[in-house]
């Protein structure tokens, strides 16, 4: 267990470290010069050279990346265009924003995560709750409408149904007010109202293969023999259903829930830009469109770390409930 | 038993899809009156430049006034402020030694903002600049304005660091374009820029090397803003600037949300255009135009005081314009931002070439192309009918369809084979593959080149672009001939990159009428713009006109008083307020 | 910001379907187990429902000049007369009219039918060759390191790990433009086969992991397996082990995750185009139709319809397909 833990840690590690080189390597070849974004009009090519030497941009990739990756473990001075003194972990300066990055990621780190992580539970629990009432009750009609209901939203685009819901729900019946995020520190009623129609069109599009996939695992499970033993035992419906049956059958959901949600959280660019509300995926988007170098690399690593912590995750969650995983 | 579900489920998203009425679309009543004439002059009496502003009609105090935008404002730091949004948001909470005094039809006043005239010129040639600070003007915390806080201000818009703002009276103070390395600001903290003085508390002195006549408007953008040296806190001044104005920062969740409270000690007496009816100003960053437009159209709850700061865009246009009930929640005024076909003169060097792009152009297409009048209005001139002494003429008159016949004459049977650089952004393509099919009618070949809309700027502001044709614009800093025609035609100023002069015209007696225009008296100057303007036209063509912007915004039904600015074509916040 | 949610799903139920059970295992009758999963298919009304759908959409894809010809009216001819001063179409429901079947597209009005057709071709084209493309990755790396394990196989893990933690979606957007702006003529027109190239490779970098992981999984299961012991003992070279032995037991899930893979491109397809990212407006695509039509959900309905009616019906489709191919190849799960 240990042994295997330190293995995954050393390989995510690795995956960070390689996320990283490589993402500085793309900025550099994206088309936008950050630095002439700073001047819109007059611009006088030598004083914008200037401002590149104060910035670091002129340095070559490999000092300019060791100096990002020495910011983040003990901090760095980074001169007065960009706010001075740096403490660690230090993401740098965005000279688009004008602010160091970490006060941006702390502002829309929570966003994204009080989108993702209701919405997330929502399809799940929606998810499942389809799935096994489809599997019980197989071949009739409440089983017809789960499969139609999930293979429509696996069919749907999240901006056309969100586009809709938003026309209908605010703009026309105004039964909602406009998507925005308020903390739920704040008003908890306000934050739940702002982000339900976020939660619900992600809910409707990934519940619905949720339903496909644990219908099939509980089909599958519900034919194995240890089910039958255990109903011929005299064990009651509910509970092999329950106990048995739903906990063998959920293993394939756990690991896709992780690896989804492990995805989600390091960004939702296009709910949250059908919804217009500023979390990490859109600020990433803004980031590449502005090359903003130092916002783009924090945002991409924070999404890269979810995910690999994710599917470390999953290996263990994977273990724990299904005791013939064994972890070496 | 599958396909049931289906029809089912399309069925459901057919009805949902099909929500809107199916009414028939005849095409009445889509006539938009954009009309009003713009005059501009510098005030005269020092009258004009004391305050209180006259109270707006209907106007009172309290309230919080909202302002919805995609994107958040660039700079707030006056020192750094040149956006659209930067230049509409901060007269809030930011004063300038000039001002315009802006009765939202067109109609100018230069006025002295914390100066008591709008700048004397001492001598009578431009060179020496004297301003009268104003008594009872003070600062957020109480303290008094005075020469030297403005000083202090002008001065660190030398810093590199505190890039993003105009450079005009940097470059003139230092009579050069590295005015940064001519005065170090961070070595010489406790000086001024070379020519710049304040013999006293109440006096401020520019002297100049060579004439600058445009002065008094130059300093009316936000570079004049004072601070005292205190309160500088370097780039973080940006997002919580010290007050002069009316409102002062309260709180800024960087991109997301700036509100701003009132400012008490700010005196109205002493302010010539600004007011302080609302509460609060809240700007809030993050929806699209879309749906900034259509949560000001529900007009509900605060978004009924209100308004979007983007304009309404073409595809919600026809439910606004066609909604009576609408229609006095909007403002429609056409913008000072101009747009052009721009001719690279370096690679299209036969003027028969560049009339018969004249005569070509079919602008009543385009614009429908970009969703009609609301959107934009044509343009035959070099600048805009809102520049000071402008005069309207079409050097090539072809009807708003364009002469086809005329422009295959002027061609003579050859087919000139063009490229086109237009960004891979949404409105730059469809203006292109409008401009495309538009300009082949009429015998050219004309090839799409996409440039990444990111760099598309940039790329064209190269000299050595390889491109015959792209799209340009330009919103002047000031109503005057002299921010534009300069600027975008002085052959003198092409440089290897960043150039305004995108069309790389040249001409030696161009030139040399510009020189003297600009050494006349910014009074004389209007007409005399007008004159070459034509002139320029008829014997070179160096571009295609093709528009101006219109700026068509919405607002809840609870806000009032914003008007569309005459210099820059957004909207003006001074006089807002919220009704009760 | 996965690719799409959808892939990992497709391939846990897939992995789940199958399992390490052979559809040979079965096979008493001496039918083929592809000949016995086609005769489930053709029982299947629903699979033959979506089937002729798909081929009705491969067809109008295909033939889509003829149809041109027929129709009479190219994807870039524009009909700016037809529009009001604010560019919206006249007449009824945005412009339908004999002439123009499902109406004008407001400001350039250009034909939306006949730029559905092209669309279809161009969104049909993409899909299948990123689909083609990941699933050839997929299964070679897949074999490669379930069969040979070891270093290799953990190099292989770890680079799948890597494509997944790199945002799809921020790389797209910073790629695409920079390709065209580095490595085309100047003054040439990026022509749409460029620009339809750099999409599928775009698709290609990240769309492998879910089939390499899937054949992986399948493989492992298989390696241990009498039959694949038997042939390794009579000496079988590499080549013969994994293109005789273990490929065609591992056909079946592979098929079925192709097909689901399809429609997942044409969704993203359009997901790129709403954050800007894609084709240019010259070609005609479904996932720029209809992220331009979003806009006029008010004041033109019917140019949100049918665009949107079109990509839902194709998607739906090929989800029904694929869902009924599984069953048909895997008669454990079938109802």
């Amino acid at each position: 267990m240990t042994r295997f833990l330190v293995k995954r840690l050393f390989s995510a590690t690795l995956t960070l470290f390689a996320v990283s080189v490589l993402t500085f390597l793309m900025f550099f070849a994206l088309p936008r010069d950050p630095v002439t974004g700073m001047c819109p009009k007059n611009c006088n090519p030598e004083r914008l050279e200037r401002v590149r030497d104060e910035l670091g941009l002129n340095d070559p990739l490999v000092t300019q990346y060791a100096g990002y990756m020495k910011g983040i473990v003990t901090g760095r001075d980074l001169g007065s265009v960009q706010g001075g003194r740096c403490d660690a972990p230090c993401l740098g300066w965005s000279y688009v924003t004008n602010e160091a990055v970490s006060d941006t990621i702390a502002r829309v780190l929570p966003v994204t995560l009080s989108i993702v992580i209701p919405a997330a539970v929502l399809w799940l629990l929606l998810g499942v709750g389809l799935g096994m009432i489809s599997a019980l009750r197989r071949g009739t009609w409440l089983d017809r409408l789960a499969i139609g209901f999930s293979l429509t939203g696996a069919s749907l685009q999240l901006y056309f149904v969100g586009a809709v819901l938003l026309l209908v729900f605010v703009y026309n019946l105004r039964i909602l007010p406009v998507p925005s995020y308020t903390s739920i520190f704040d008003n908890p009623l306000k934050w739940a109202s702002g982000l339900v129609l976020a939660w619900f069109s992600l809910a409707f599009l990934f519940s619905a293969i949720y339903a496909r996939l644990s219908r099939a695992q509980m089909l599958e499970t519900l034919s194995e023999d240890f089910v039958r033993t255990a109903r011929a035992k005299g064990l009651a419906k509910p509970k092999v259903y329950g106990r048995h049956a739903l906990r063998a059958a959920i293993t394939p959901v756990v690991t896709i829930a992780g690896l989804d949600v492990g995805g989600a959280l390091g960004g939702t660019v296009i709910t949250e830009t059908t919804f217009g509300i500023q979390g990490l995926g859109r600020t990433a988007v803004d980031a590449v469109r502005a090359g903003d170098l130092p916002t783009i690399m924090a945002t991409v690593l924070i999404a890269a770390v979810f995910v690999v912590l994710a599917n470390v995750l999953v290996d263990l969650l994977y273990a724990a409930i299904d005791p013939r995983v064994r972890l070496h | 038993m599958r396909p049931r579900v289906a029809a089912a489920a399309g069925g459901a998203i057919a009805l949902v899809v099909a929500l809107g009425a199916c009414s028939k679309n005849t095409g009445e009543g889509t006539t938009v009156d954009t009309n009003r004439t713009q005059t501009g002059v510098i005030a005269t009496d020092p009258k004009d430049s004391q305050g209180p502003a006259a109270e707006v009609a209907g106007a009172s105090k309290g309230g919080t006034f909202t302002i919805i935008r995609e994107t958040p404002i660039s700079h707030l730091d006056p020192q750094r402020t040149y956006s659209f949004a930067g230049l509409m948001a901060s007269p809030l909470f930011a004063r300038y030694l000039t001002t315009w005094k802006d009765d939202g039809k067109g109609g100018l006043v230069l006025v002295g903002d914390l100066a008591e005239t709008p700048g004397n010129d001492v001598n009578k040639d431009c060179k020496v600049w004297e301003f009268k600070i104003k008594d009872g003007v003070k600062f957020e915390d109480g303290s008094p304005i005075t020469s030297k806080e403005i000083a202090y201000g002008i001065a660190r818009s030398f810093d590199p660091d505190l890039t993003g703002g105009p450079t005009y009276i940097q470059e003139w103070l230092a009579d050069t374009p590295q005015f940064d390395t001519k005065w170090d600001f961070k070595k010489n903290k406790g000086s001024l820029p070379p020519g710049l003085t304040t013999p006293d508390d109440k006096t401020l002195r520019f002297e100049f090397a060579k004439p600058r006549c445009d002065l008094p408007f130059a300093v009316s953008l936000p570079t004049t803003a004072p601070l005292p040296p205190a309160k500088d806190t370097g780039v973080n001044l940006d997002n919580k600037p010290f007050s002069s104005g009316p409102y002062k920062i309260a709180d800024n969740q960087v991109g997301v949300k700036l509100t701003l409270d009132r400012n008490p000690n700010w005196d109205a007496k002493t302010d010539p255009v600004r007011h302080q009816y609302p509460d609060q100003f809240v700007w809030s960053f993050g929806p699209t135009p879309d749906a900034a437009s259509n949560r000001v159209i529900a007009d509900n709850g605060a978004d009924q005081s209100a308004l979007a700061f983007n304009t309404v865009p073409a595809s919600l246009v026809a439910k606004v314009a066609g909604d009576a009930a609408l229609k006095s929640r909007t403002i429609l005024s056409p913008t000072p931002s101009a747009n052009q076909l721009v001719i690279n003169n370096q690679r299209v060097k036969d003027l028969k070439i560049r009339q018969a792009l004249n005569y070509a152009i079919d602008r009543e297409g385009l614009i429908k192309a970009m969703g009609g009048p609301t959107v934009a209005a044509p343009l035959t001139t070099l600048m805009p009918p809102s520049t000071i002494g402008f005069k309207a003429y079409d050097a090539y008159p072809a009807g708003a369809n364009g002469n086809v016949d005329k422009a295959k004459e002027l061609l003579a049977g050859q087919t000139p084979e063009l490229v086109l650089g237009v960004s891979d952004g949404a409105t730059e393509q469809l203006q292109g593959t409008q401009l495309k099919a538009n300009l082949e009618r009429a015998g050219f070949k004309i090839t799409l080149r996409n440039i990444p809309d990111d760099a598309k700027l940039d790329e064209i502001k190269k000299k050595d672009n390889p491109w015959d044709l792209y799209i340009g614009n330009w919103a002047a800093d000031w109503p005057s001939g002299a921010s534009i025609l300069p600027v975008l035609y002085d052959g003198r100023t092409i440089k290897p990159e960043g150039n305004s002069n995108q069309s790389y015209f040249n001409d030696p007696a161009v030139n040399t009428e510009m020189d003297r225009i600009l050494a006349l008296s910014p009074a004389e100057q209007g007409p005399e713009w007008a004159k070459l303007d034509e002139r320029m036209m008829k014997e070179y063509a160096p571009v295609v006109p093709l528009f101006v912007d219109v700026a068509y915004n919405v607002h809840g039904s609870k806000a009032g008083g914003v008007f569309i600015s005459s210099v820059f074509g957004y909207p003006a916040f001074v006089n807002a307020y919220v009704k009760q | 910001m996965s690719l799409s949610p959808v892939e990992g799903v497709a391939l846990a139920e897939i992995e789940s379907g199958g399992g390490a059970e052979t559809p040979e295992s079965r096979d008493v009758v001496g039918r083929s187990p592809g000949r016995l999963a086609w005769i489930r298919l053709r029982r299947d009304r629903t699979a033959m429902v979506s089937g002729a759908m798909l081929l009705l959409f491969l067809l109008l894809a295909l033939a889509a000049p003829l149809v041109e010809l027929l129709y009479g009216i190219g994807p870039k001819e524009q009909f700016q007369s037809l529009l009001d001063g604010f560019g919206m179409p006249l007449g009824y429901a945005g412009g339908v009219s004999g002439e123009h079947w499902f109406g004008l597209e407001p400001g350039l009005g250009r034909d939306i039918f006949i730029r559905l057709i092209y669309g279809l071709r161009t969104s049909l084209f993409i899909a299948f060759a990123a689909a083609v493309i990941t699933a050839t990755i997929g299964v070679v790396l897949g074999t490669l390191a379930g069969y040979l394990g070891g270093w290799l196989d953990a190099v292989i893990n770890w680079i799948t790990d890597l494509t997944l933690a790199m945002p799809f979606l921020v790389i797209a957007l910073a790629l695409t433009p920079t390709l065209v702006l580095r490595f085309y003529g100047e003054r040439e027109a990026v022509s749409p086969a460029f620009g339809v190239a750099v999409l599928i490779g775009v698709f290609a970098v990240f769309g492998w992991t879910s089939t390499a992981r899937l054949v992986r999984g399948q493989v492992i299961a298989l390696r241990e397996r009498e039959f694949v012991e038997a042939a390794r003992a009579s000496g079988a070279g590499l080549g013969h082990m994994l293109f005789r032995q273990l490929l065609p037991n591992i056909w079946a899930p592979i098929l079925v995750s192709f097909s689901l893979a399809v429609p997942q491109f044409i969704t993203s397809e359009a997901a790129l185009s709403f954050i800007g990212v894609g084709l240019s407006d010259e070609t005609p695509s479904f996932g720029r139709m209809i992220y331009r039509s979003l806009d006029y959900l008010q004041t033109d309905p019917a140019y949100v319809f049918f665009p949107g009616i079109a990509i839902f019906a194709l998607v739906f489709a090929f989800n029904l397909f694929g869902d009924a191919l599984r069953d048909a190849l895997d008669p454990k799960s079938s109802r």
